[in-house]
């Protein structure tokens, strides 16, 4: 192929990727982080300012403090969903796998069902069900006799934000269970026999043959509630406004930077912070799936069968 | 080392009938071979031996074990699968000694039956290496070596050279011709390639459309087939057919004639049907004559010649309705065009009666 019609070729299937990539991704990326060198005056100049912001984020108090709250509350999050979120979307996935099973595709639509539904509507759903006035929780709770568990867990300090990350769990358990069913869905059939020639019950075959062979995909899956948990704050906003009550219990960097950016009640917006809280999210965010991609992807077999 | 007894055994998924009252006795240390055209049921067959598909009615016994609701691991069966099966998360070693400590045995004997395997099969140099590290012959090596650890009652190979190159399925099979005369297993062997069928079983177990159309001997298969299909089955290029009828017919013999064919007498005893009854014959292309044939004789034009050096398949025409395949041996082959006179032997004719099946000739 000659020189010319390569390069014409490559500009016309590249280039509207490309393009679309570079105006609503790479621009936006670099204009925040260039935002984030900058500092605003009393009389409205920007002047460049270096890495001043950051310092003023991670070491004034009164931007560390919340910083730090929303961070290791967004961590929290991360965590649960690593270890409620995940674990129970492989199970459920090894389920839906399992020969036996009938209504399979019934099961499905409806654990997936909620993945489709707007948060908005999930959050406004779950703060009715919890309420303490007229929620249906405490008496569901009461008519099985556990009536003395019930507490306004979305109010209290101590339980807001694990309820949160449960309602997200319960809104996105279908994703994990999907990618993984269908990682499970690759794992040829004569593979199983073997295991069940070789005295394997359905239960050890699933930990003994197919998780070690979906290893990857669970990478993935990990990777990609990382990414999703650091970049969360729609729910705490549907649920708990951009105060991310009681008390920042449910502050996360979402909603933290929604505050800086936008400016929230008594605070003022600023969008040079807002950017450097942005910009800091992007770092963490990078940083997460740099140790993933380097650390750990390269250390699992990618196995065809 | 067990017999296996299948009876009366069906199987279907719903409503329909995979498998349709199946009777099978395999001998102690017998190499059976299972062979028919594709969905014809013998993996499910298989299948059902191993403990992997439940049974629908009928019985198997391994042994004198009646095993239908055995577990496949409690069956001291092995099996080796068509795409390998290896773990391919475990290296070879792991990959054969995987079941082995599952049921619990201990260290030393696991050793001593991996190195046997391994002797046997030479897959030393490879104890470590994963499956992905592999050829196809060395995983189909490995497969086995993980069936023969487990030092079962009776092997169950499901074409397990399905995936292999030509010559290499060649040399597999000789080994695993060796294999069965070393261990002296009984051995149940799917396939759908009758070489592999004719060189490796003591007895063939042909099967159509879930049923069994014939059980035998590789020759008897050869040289009697009991019906139409296992004729038109066994045997490369396939058997002749001729449609004919029988013209008169007294207490020793018939006579036969039919488009394209010279009519001729068959000495067939107890022929039940009428004169005027359709029958089917029979020829092997490596049983048609250009000379010395009594008989059968048949004539006509060489369409193509498909010469294969020490023979030549001549592919003939004798009618508009009627063509044939000859074989032809040594280095005078026939021309296209050329007109040919074709005849056969009476001991290699085969007749079958309306409903396919042989009739048989003295
Ligand atoms: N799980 C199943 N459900 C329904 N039909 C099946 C199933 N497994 C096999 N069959 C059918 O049974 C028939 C025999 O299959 P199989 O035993 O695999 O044939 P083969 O002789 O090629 O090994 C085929 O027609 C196939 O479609
Ligand atoms: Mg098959």
């Amino acid at each position: 192929m000659p020189r010319a019609r390569l390069i014409g070729l490559m500009l016309l299937f590249l280039g509207p990727a490309v393009a679309v990539y570079t105006l609503f991704s790479i621009y936006p990326l670099l204009a925040t982080i260039s935002l984030s060198t900058y500092s605003t005056t009393d009389t409205g100049d920007h002047v460049f300012v270096g890495l001043a912001n950051f310092t003023t984020l991670l070491t004034d108090e009164v931007w560390s403090k919340p910083f730090w709250n929303a961070f290791f509350n967004n961590f929290l999050l991360f965590c649960v969903h690593m270890v409620v979120q995940n674990p129970i979307g492989i199970a459920l996935a090894g389920l839906l796998s399992l020969p036996a099973l009938r209504f399979r595709a019934t099961y499905r639509t409806l654990i997936f069902l909620p993945t489709m539904l707007s948060v908005v509507i999930i959050g406004f759903a779950w703060n009715l069900i919890l309420s303490p006035l007229w929620g249906v929780a405490e008496g569901l709770l009461k008519a099985i006799g556990l009536g003395s568990w019930f507490a306004p867990w979305l109010g209290l300090p101590s339980t807001a934000l694990v309820t949160l990350s449960l309602i997200s769990v319960w809104q996105f358990i279908g994703i994990p269970m999907m990618l993984i069913y269908a990682a499970l869905l690759n794992i040829p059939e004569e593979l199983v026999d073997a295991a069940r020639v070789d005295g394997l019950g359905q239960f050890r075959i699933f930990t003994h043959i197919k998780l070690p062979l979906i290893l990857p995909t669970i990478g993935m899956v990990s990777i990609l509630t990382f990414v999703g948990n650091f970049n969360a704050f729609d729910l705490i906003y549907a649920v708990k406004g951009a105060l991310a009550g009681p008390n920042f219990a449910s502050d996360i960097l979402g909603t933290y930077f929604y505050r800086t950016f936008f400016g929230y009640q008594l605070q003022v917006g600023s969008p040079t912070m807002g950017a450097t809280v942005a910009t800091v999210m992007f770092l963490i965010i990078l940083a997460g799936v740099c140790v993933y991609l380097f650390l750990v992807q390269r250390r699992m077999l990618r196995y065809t069968f | 080392m067990a017999t296996v007894r299948i009876a009366k055994l069906n199987k279907s998924y719903g409503d329909a009938a995979i498998l349709r009252d199946i009777d099978l006795s395999v001998d102690d240390g017998e190499f059976v071979v299972l062979v028919g055209p594709s969905g014809c049921g013998k993996s499910t067959l298989l299948r059902m031996i191993a403990g992997l598909d439940g049974v629908t009615s009928g019985d198997i016994f391994i042994g004198e074990r009646r095993v239908n609701d055995l577990e496949p691991a409690h069956r001291k069966i092995a099996m080796v699968f068509q795409s390998y099966a290896l773990y391919p998360h475990m290296n070879v070693k792991k990959n054969m000694t995987f079941g082995l400590k599952f049921s619990g045995m201990a260290q030393p004997e696991m050793d001593r039956r991996v190195a046997e395997a391994a002797r046997m099969l030479r897959l030393e140099p490879l104890l470590e290496r994963r499956p992905r590290d592999l050829s196809g012959g060395q995983r189909q090596r490995v497969a086995i070596g993980r069936a023969i650890v487990r030092e079962p009652d009776v092997f169950l190979f499901d074409e397990p050279l399905s995936n292999l190159d030509a010559a290499l399925r060649v040399s597999t099979r000789v080994e695993i011709a060796k294999l069965h005369r070393l261990l002296g297993a009984t051995m149940i062997y799917v396939t759908h390639d009758q070489i592999e069928a004719m060189t490796l079983a003591d007895r063939i177990v042909v099967m159509n459309h879930g049923l069994i159309a014939q059980v035998g001997k590789p020759l008897d298969l050869y040289y009697h087939p009991a019906n139409l299909f296992v004729a038109g089955f066994i045997g490369s290029p396939a058997m002749n057919f001729f449609d004919a009828s029988v013209a008169a017919k007294n207490a020793t013999a018939v006579t036969i004639s039919g488009p394209g064919v010279a009519a001729f007498d068959a000495a067939v005893k107890n022929f039940s049907g009428p004169v005027g009854a359709k029958i089917k014959i029979g020829v092997r292309p490596e049983h048609l004559l250009a000379e010395g044939g009594s008989g059968f004789k048949i004539a006509g034009a060489v369409e193509l010649v498909e010469r294969l050096g020490e023979t030549s398949y001549a592919h003939v025409r004798a009618t508009p309705e009627v063509a044939l395949i000859a074989e032809i041996r040594g280095r005078d082959a026939p021309n296209a065009g050329d007109p040919i006179a074709l005849s056969a032997h009476e001991r290699d004719l085969h007749l079958f009666d309306e409903r396919g099946e042989r009739i048989a000739i003295d």
